[in-house]
C-alpha cells in the first residue's frame, strides 16, 4: 500500500473482510473437494467390477455376472446417429441465424425458440419422441425412435454453438472474399465455416457427452432392451444404452448383482466423460494456438 | 437472353430479401463486372432457403411438442376419441392433494408441492453458493485457480444425471442415514435437494462469473477508492449492480431444476402420499418430517408411471398433461429470463 493513503477501515470492516475472503476460498475449495469426493467414489466403487469380461460379456437379466458389451455399442452408435441427424440441421439453422437472419424480428424470434428448445426438459422430449416416433409412427421402442428425439436435445446445442462460431469470423475474412467474387454461399462454405470449424468441432464433442449420457429421453424411445446379437446395426431394435442400463438395474431390482453392476458402468461412464472432456480442453488449446 | 426463368432467378426469392439488410454485401457495387455461372447463381439464390429451414424446423418443433402434449393430455379432462377411461374437471386435478389413481383421485398437487420443494430447497443451497463462488472466479481468484474452478464446474456439468442418481443411491442416501438418523432411510427431499444443487450449480456459477466480469471496473475502483475493502465493495456495489444477471442465473438454474428427472427420481423415494406420511409421522420435528420423508415429483411420477399405465388410460393421459405443465413452466421461465434481459438494457 502506498504510503499516501491516510484513511484505512475500520477494524470491524477489515475483519469482515478477511473472513468473507477467507469464506470465497473455503466455497471454492469445497467445490472441488465435492468433485473429488464425486469422482473418487464413483470409481472406488466401480474398480473391482471392472475387468475385460464385465466389458466384454452380454448384460443377463436374472442372473449374476452380466456384463455391458451390447450397451456400449448402444451407447456409441446412438450418439453417433443422433448427431449424423443434428448435425446438418444444426449447422444450417446456426448458419442462417448467423449470416442470413439480420439484426431483427426474426433473428430474436428464433433465438427465443432456440432458448425454449435448450431448456426444455429432457423427460418432456421423451414424451413428445414417444407419441410421435414410438406410438404414431409405430416404430416401437427402438435405436430410430431414440436417435431422432436425442436428435432434438442436440439440435439447439449445435445451433447456438455454430451461430457463436461463425460470429466469431473476422469480417476482414469475409470482405475479402467478396471481394475476390465468391458468392454468399462460397463464402461461407469455403472461408467462414473452415475458419469455424474447431470451435464447432469443441461444441460438437460436448453435445457428444451430453447425448452419451442422457437416459431419461432414451428409456422412453429407445427402450430398456437390447439385442441380443452383437453387433447389431438394425434401427429397428431396441437399444439400451450405459445411461439407460444403470437406471434400469438399479430401479428394475431383479438383478442379484445389481449394484455392482451399477457402480462398474458408472465407472465406465464417468472415465469416458473424462476423456471427452481433455479432449475439449486440447481442442480448445488447438484453436488458441492456431488463432495466435 | 432475358427469357422468363432468368428474370425469375433475378429477382428476389421472398418478399424480405436477406441481403438487403447486410452491411457486407450492401458496401458492394450494384452489378458485378464478373458473373458466375448459372449453377452458381442458382445455388446462391436457393440455398439460404434451406437454411431458413433448418431454423424453421426448430420453430416448429417448439410448437410441435406444445401440440402433441396438449393433444394427449387433453384426454384426461375430454371425452376425445379413443379415451376408453373416465374423464376429470381440472378441479379435482389441479386444485387437489388426493392422489389414489385405483380409486379413481387424481389430484397432482402433491407432485407440483414436490417439485418446488425440491426445486426451492435446491436453489436455496445454489444460487447463495453460485453467486458467491462467481464473485470469487472473476474478483478474487489468481489466474490458476480461475482456469481450475472453470474445469471443476466444466467437470461437474458434465456428469450425467444418472450418474449423480448412482452416487446419491449408494454414497450419500447409506451415509446420511448413518450418520444422522440413526439409520433410519435417507430418502426425501434433503438428499434430493443437495444432488440437484450441486447439478445446476455449474450454470449459476458460469452466468454470474460472465455477470461480475463483464461490469466496469470503475464500479470496483470508485469504491475502493472511497476507502471501501475489496469485501465492502463486493457486497455493496458488484452484487447489486450485477442483480439482474444475477437473478437471470438464478432463473436459468431453476429451470434446469424444475426439470430434472432421473437423479431426483432415483433418491426421493417415489411416494405420492407423502404429505399423508408426512402428517402422520410424529416422533421427529417437522422440519426432519419434511427433509426426510419419502416424496415424489412431477418429474418422478413420470419416470415412475410413464412405463406402467396403458395407452388412453385417464391416468396415462394425465401423465401427459404433467409434461405439458413442464413444458409450459419451462416456456414461462425463458420467458421470466427475457423480461430480466429487457430490463438490464432499459
Amino acid at each position: 500500500m502506498p504510503a499516501a493513503i491516510s484513511y484505512r477501515p475500520r477494524r470491524l470492516s477489515r475483519v469482515t473482510d478477511r473472513v468473507m475472503r477467507l469464506a470465497l476460498w473455503g466455497l471454492a475449495l469445497a467445490f472441488i473437494a465435492v468433485l473429488a469426493v464425486f469422482v473418487g467414489a464413483i470409481l472406488k466403487q466401480g474398480w473391482p467390477v471392472l475387468n475385460l469380461g464385465f466389458l466384454t460379456r452380454m448384460p443377463e437379466t436374472l442372473d449374476a455376472g452380466g456384463g455391458i458389451k451390447p450397451e456400449i455399442f448402444n451407447s456409441l452408435y446412438l450418439v453417433a446417429l443422433s448427431l449424423a441427424i443434428s448435425l446438418p440441421i444444426g449447422l444450417g439453422a446456426g448458419i442462417y441465424m448467423a449470416e442470413y437472419a439480420g439484426q431483427g424480428r426474426i433473428l430474436r424470434f428464433l433465438r427465443l425458440c432456440i432458448e425454449t428448445l435448450a431448456a426444455t426438459p429432457s423427460i418432456v422430449l421423451a414424451l413428445f419422441g414417444m407419441i410421435v416416433f414410438v406410438q404414431m409412427m409405430g416404430w416401437s421402442f427402438s435405436i430410430r425412435s431414440g436417435a431422432v428425439t436425442l436428435a432434438l436435445l442436440n439440435i439447439p446445442v449445435i445451433t447456438r454453438v455454430t451461430e457463436v462460431s461463425l460470429l466469431a469470423v473476422p469480417r476482414e475474412l469475409k470482405e475479402a472474399s467478396y471481394g475476390l467474387g465468391a458468392t454468399r454461399l462460397q463464402t461461407i462454405l469455403k472461408v467462414a465455416l473452415p475458419y469455424a470449424a474447431t470451435g464447432i468441432l469443441t461444441g460438437l464433442v460436448l453435445t457428444a457427452g451430453r447425448a452419451f449420457g442422457e437416459s431419461a429421453i432414451l428409456v422412453f424411445t429407445a427402450g430398456t432392451n437390447t439385442s441380443q446379437t452383437f453387433p447389431d446395426f438394425r434401427l429397428t431394435v431396441p437399444g439400451e444404452t450405459l445411461s439407460v442400463h444403470l437406471w434400469y438395474v438399479t430401479s428394475d431390482g431383479t438383478l442379484p448383482d445389481a449394484r455392482e453392476i451399477a457402480a462398474g458402468t458408472a465407472a465406465v461412464m464417468i472415465v469416458v466423460l473424462l476423456v471427452l472432456n481433455l479432449s475439449v480442453r486440447f481442442l480448445d488449446r488447438f484453436i488458441r494456438r492456431r488463432t495466435r | 437472353m432475358p427469357d422468363a426463368s432468368d428474370t425469375l432467378l433475378d429477382a428476389p426469392p421472398c418478399a424480405s430479401d436477406p441481403t438487403r439488410e447486410s452491411p457486407v454485401v450492401e458496401s458492394l457495387p450494384k452489378e458485378p463486372a464478373f458473373r458466375h455461372s448459372r449453377l452458381q447463381r442458382l445455388a446462391d439464390r436457393w440455398s439460404h432457403l434451406l437454411f431458413l429451414t433448418c431454423g424453421l424446423l426448430v420453430v416448429a418443433l417448439i410448437g410441435g411438442i406444445l401440440y402433441f402434449l396438449a393433444a394427449r393430455g387433453a384426454g384426461a379432462f375430454l371425452p376425445l376419441a379413443g379415451n376408453t377411461d373416465k374423464v376429470l374437471t381440472l378441479k379435482e386435478v389441479f386444485l387437489s392433494a388426493d392422489w389414489d389413481p385405483n380409486s379413481g383421485k387424481f389430484g397432482i398437487l402433491p407432485f407440483i408441492a414436490g417439485s418446488l420443494s425440491v426445486t426451492g430447497l435446491a436453489l436455496l443451497l445454489a444460487a447463495p453458493t453460485g453467486i458467491l463462488t462467481g464473485v470469487f472466479i472473476a474478483k478474487l481468484a489468481p489466474g490458476w485457480m480461475k482456469t481450475l474452478m472453470r474445469q471443476v464446474m466444466d467437470l461437474l456439468v458434465g456428469i450425467p444425471s444418472v450418474v449423480y442418481g448412482i452416487f446419491g443411491l449408494m454414497v450419500v442416501l447409506p451415509w446420511v442415514s448413518g450418520k444422522w438418523l440413526s439409520d433410519s432411510p435417507a430418502a426425501g427431499f434433503a438428499v434430493s435437494a443437495a444432488i440437484l444443487a450441486v447439478m445446476i450449480v455449474p450454470t449459476i456459477v458460469s452466468l454470474s462469473t460472465d455477470a461480475f466480469e463483464s461490469l466496469p471496473l470503475a464500479l470496483e475502483e470508485g469504491s475502493q477508492a472511497l476507502g471501501s475493502t475489496r469485501w465492502q465493495a463486493i457486497w455493496h456495489v458488484l452484487i447489486p449492480a450485477a442483480r439482474p444477471r444475477l437473478l437471470t442465473a438464478t432463473v436459468l438454474g431453476l429451470g434446469r431444476a424444475i426439470g430434472e428427472a432421473m437423479a431426483i427420481q432415483m433418491v426421493i423415494g417415489n411416494n405420492p402420499q407423502w404429505i399423508a406420511l408426512m402428517r402422520g409421522a410424529t416422533d421427529q420435528t417437522p422440519v426432519l418430517r419434511f427433509l426426510f420423508t419419502p416424496a415424489a415429483t412431477l418429474t418422478t411420477e413420470l419416470v415412475q408411471e410413464l412405463p406402467n399405465t396403458a395407452a388412453g388410460s385417464t391416468w396415462n393421459n394425465l401423465l401427459f398433461a404433467m409434461g405439458l405443465l413442464l413444458y409450459l413452466m419451462t416456456m414461462g421461465i425463458i420467458l421470466a429470463t427475457r423480461r430480466l434481459g429487457r430490463q438490464r438494457n432499459a
